[in-house]
């Protein structure tokens, strides 16, 4: 018996133990993430409005978020009657599910990822657009018509954010001629893409901001609308689940940005994952402080901004990447 | 569409629209408002408001008060001007009953009307911007209004339902504490106008959302009886201080704003511009503040009011309060009708919101900025 | 060409405004906070706030200045104020008759409140002849029934007398505050 599971073992290639390995570390720092990021997300909240913020539970009120989080994870998981009942239990689990899949390619540091694909960059948009499957599940099995609402905003908007988000991406794409996350990044060995691509870098992180469903693009949600969008109905842990991928999606497009962008692990000195989670912590900050400043768009104006506004100049700044990279080579 | 027609089980919805019960626990419907939509998709049909939900008969208890005891009631129909309402049932009983105001006391009472003008806004403005998603502005506008609550509170004693005003002058006179902490927020004040102009007028995604929006035309708010920030956001420059001045505003020199689009963003515009107003009325109340008493020196106490009708007028933060008093010579009102502003402004929400998306409902009816309490009183 | 150069102005112009808008925030976000600690720390509370009425210890006498008069209960807009008074005879022996000498022989045996409908109008603390009445500072009240609400200020103040608490304890001083 046990020669068979060591044959077994053995018969599995090493890249499955690191993929297994970092997909357990992956979970473990989602939550630690998401932890930070709750916090970070309300401090910077309080601070920008003249506030306190969290501060009664551990050191500046670290803790409290740990603390919410065991408070939903003891709270009763109400299913509403109407709601259809499969569905509405498996939504926060299936959006949930895709946000780990993303940390698999994603470049801490030279040295610090778990599998670099040569199509890495394109796993995780494929998995970030799984999200709104969840989403439009989670809002319509509640048989609640503000979720509803929400749950077909939110496949609306998601559609229409993702071609700017690939087109701008794909500018980059061009540039390094990979779409590898190593030679991404190898690719900004002196200057950064952002310096390259200023327009797609302003075009994605607004897609991004949108993918997330985040202000001023969080109509799917938007609490003076429709109470709480698609999640109106779910509570505790269910609800929790929403919440938890949101941040981590979160991070996932903040480290996209950086790896595309601003030049991934590398430094002005001792390049390393340190200079990666600094520049990600910075852009989500950024993130934070339009959220925390804007009003929201209408429905409307957001499709406008994505169709007349964000497509034409995705596109045509792909177009004069190529143009440019086609005279230059 | 009636609330019963909702719940009939005969009645037959088409394929493609449906009824969606706003309120009166939604959060954007300021209070017990209670909105039934018909939509399509996002899109809506039909709007029919059901009120009533915090009807507490104040009409009926002023009959049954004597003109005293109904001083505190006023401050409950609009809770966010209550000084105003105050002021208007003791300009109203005064009339009626010919007692003498001091100047000094009428001068406190317009400078305290003024900051509760002031602070209404506030709190309209930061809660329009809430509906809209903004959450931040809110925060700075309730820091500001905090400051006017800080300075009223030694003055009237509350922080919200005042009850300040007594026939014939005011509770209490202010004091020098109080003339120079309103003098450093007037100035505080200005600064931050200047914030919110950067941080949300000028804002391409706010002016985006409001304006074109819930455009009432000016033919259109005369025929539903709208007054206040409503009708001169329509191009109307009605204001009741200027039309049919009361107390001591035409001692005062000051602006009306009128916007002639009718539209969210003017309505908007006509409110943001009115408190730098009130700030210069209160400017030039302060400069000229007399001296003398506040109160005259023996305190009315039973007021005889000789049989007949009377009306008073008044401008409060949301347009027109009108009170007509029908007294028989006894101790308690005979009849006091209150006219309410957000009434007739609330009267045209169902014709503006046809047609219009979910997202619009929340921008038009902060915009027409309804107190509940005061319509249903 | 004019309409392009219109899309790329209305681009421009409103990236502007938002910028503008973030500045402000930013700005904002280095500003102390205007958050108080409660109820870590208490702001002072002025002294015109109206509190729930209580009645004044006359410092002399130890004693309320109340002589059921009743105008209060008969001005009071909600009818929330209702007292009892008695004749007693012997003016003085309690220290009432001293401060009362155009009525020595009454005596008020309840005062009794209700602070649940109170508006906090303050007509009864003007009306009262006497100045017996007055607000208090307390600001924080809470009970698990609306009985709790109701109270009798007179045999209150008989308690508190008993503990010895002072006449000023429901106005803690700036001192008081800053300690809780």
């Amino acid at each position: 018996m046990q020669g068979l599971m060591q044959s077994a073992a053995a018969s599995l290639s090493p890249t499955v133990w690191t993929m297994v390995l970092g997909l357990v570390l992956s979970l473990g720092f989602v939550q630690v993430n998401a932890l930070f990021l709750v916090w970070l997300e309300r401090k910077v909240a309080a601070h920008i409005q003249l506030r306190i913020g969290p501060d009664e539970v551990g050191p500046f009120g670290l803790l409290q978020t740990l603390m919410d989080g065991l408070k939903l994870f003891v709270k009763e998981l109400i299913t509403p009657k109407p709601a259809s009942w499969f569905l509405f239990v498996i939504s926060p689990v299936l959006v949930f599910a895709p946000v780990l899949v993303p940390f698999v390619v994603l470049p801490f540091g030279q040295w610090l990822q778990v599998s670099d694909m040569p199509e890495g960059m394109l796993l995780i948009f494929a998995f970030a657009s799984m999200t709104v499957f969840a989403i439009l599940l989670g809002g319509w099995s509640s048989n609640n018509k503000y979720a509803l609402l929400g749950a077909i905003r939110s496949v609306a908007q998601n559609v229409a954010y993702e071609i700017p988000l690939l087109l701008s991406a794909m500018s980059v794409v061009l540039m390094a001629r990979s779409m590898s996350f190593q030679d991404i990044v190898g690719a900004q060995q002196g200057v950064w893409f952002v310096f390259y691509q200023p327009v797609a870098a302003i075009i994605y992180l607004i897609g991004a901001t949108a993918e997330t469903n985040r202000a001023p693009f969080d109509i799917p949600e938007a609490e003076s609308e429709l109470v709480a969008g698609f999640h109106t109905e779910y509570s505790g842990m269910r609800f929790a689940l929403f919440f938890l991928a949101e941040y981590t999606n979160m991070f996932i497009v903040a480290s996209v940005a950086t790896a595309l962008f601003f030049g991934g692990w590398r430094g002005p000195f001792a390049d390393g994952p340190w200079w990666f989670l600094l520049k990600v912590y910075v852009l989500i900050f950024v993130v934070m402080w339009v959220r925390w400043t804007f009003p929201r768009l209408r429905f409307d104006q957001l499709m406008v901004f994505a169709w007349k506004y964000m497509i034409p100049v995705a596109l045509a700044n792909l177009l004069l990447t190529a143009l440019v990279l086609k005279l230059v080579a | 569409m009636t609330p019963q027609a909702m719940l009939d089980p005969t009645h037959t919805l088409s394929e493609d629209t449906f009824y969606l019960n706003m309120g009166p626990q939604h959060p954007s419907t300021h209070g017990v408002l209670r909105l039934l939509l018909r939509l399509s998709g996002e899109r809506i049909l039909e709007c029919d408001p059901v009120l009533g939900y915090s009807h507490r008969g104040q009409e009926h208890i002023a009959q049954n008060k004597t003109y005293l005891q109904f001083l505190p009631y006023p401050g409950r129909m609009d809770y966010l001007s209550a000084l105003m309402f105050n002021h208007a049932h003791c300009l109203a009983v005064e009339k009626a009953a010919g007692i003498a105001v001091p100047e000094r006391a009428e001068y406190i009472r317009v400078i305290c009307a003024e900051l509760n003008r002031i602070s209404s806004h506030l709190l309209w403005l930061g809660a329009y911007l809430m509906d809209l998603g903004a959450f931040t502005p809110f925060l700075y506008c309730f820091d500001d209004r905090e400051d006017i609550m800080d300075l009223l509170l030694p003055v009237t004693g509350s922080r919200l339902t005042y009850c300040y005003s007594r026939f014939g002058g005011v509770a209490k006179d202010i004091d020098e504490t109080f003339v120079t902490g309103l003098r450093a927020f007037i100035k505080k004040l200005r600064g931050r106008l200047k914030d919110y102009d950067k941080l949300v007028n000028k804002n391409v995604i706010f002016i985006n959302r409001t304006r074109d929006v819930g455009v009432i035309s000016a033919d259109m708010a005369r025929a539903y009886g709208l007054t206040g920030p409503c009708l001169r956001g329509s191009g109307v420059a009605y204001d009741v201080r200027r039309a049919e001045p009361y107390s001591v505003y035409p001692e005062f020199a000051f602006e009306i704003p009128v916007r002639s689009g009718g539209d969210c963003l003017d309505r908007y515009m006509v409110r943001f511009l009115e408190m730098e107003q009130s700030l210069r009325i209160i400017e030039q109340a302060l400069d000229r503040l007399p001296q003398g008493p506040v109160a005259p020196a023996k305190p009315v106490r039973v007021v005889k009011v000789p049989a007949g009708d009377y009306h008073c007028v008044y401008e409060s933060a949301r347009g027109q309060v009108g009170i007509y008093l029908v007294s028989d010579g006894g101790k308690n009102p005979y009849r006091m009708k209150w006219r309410v502003p957000s009434f007739s402004n609330l009267s045209v929400l169902p014709k503006l919101l046809v047609n219009t998306l979910v997202a619009d409902t929340i921008a038009i009816l902060g915009s027409v900025d309804v107190v509940m309490p005061e319509i249903d009183r | 060409m004019s309409e392009f150069t219109r899309y790329l102005g209305r681009i421009a112009s409103g990236a502007a405004s938002l910028v503008s808008g973030m500045e402000v925030t930013i700005r904002y976000m280095f500003k102390p906070v205007v958050t108080v600690r409660y109820p870590r720390l208490r702001l002072d509370i002025p002294e015109g706030f109206r509190g729930p009425v209580e009645l004044v210890t006359d410092p002399e006498t130890g004693d309320h200045n109340c002589s059921a008069c009743g105008t209060c209960a008969r001005v009071c807009p909600s009818g929330v104020i209702s007292v009892q008074g008695g004749k007693k005879k012997a003016a003085g022996q309690d220290g009432e008759g001293a401060k009362a000498p155009e009525d020595p022989f009454v005596i008020t045996d309840s005062f009794i409140i209700d602070f649940s409908r109170c508006s906090l109008c303050g007509l009864c603390v003007e009306s009262c002849p006497r100045k017996a009445l007055r607000f208090s500072h307390m600001y924080e009240q809470c009970g698990t029934s609306r009985q709790v609400a109701v109270v009798d200020l007179v045999a209150r103040q008989k308690a508190l007398a008993a503990v010895g608490c002072e006449p000023a304890a429901s106005r803690p001083g700036p001192q008081q505050q800053a300690a809780a």
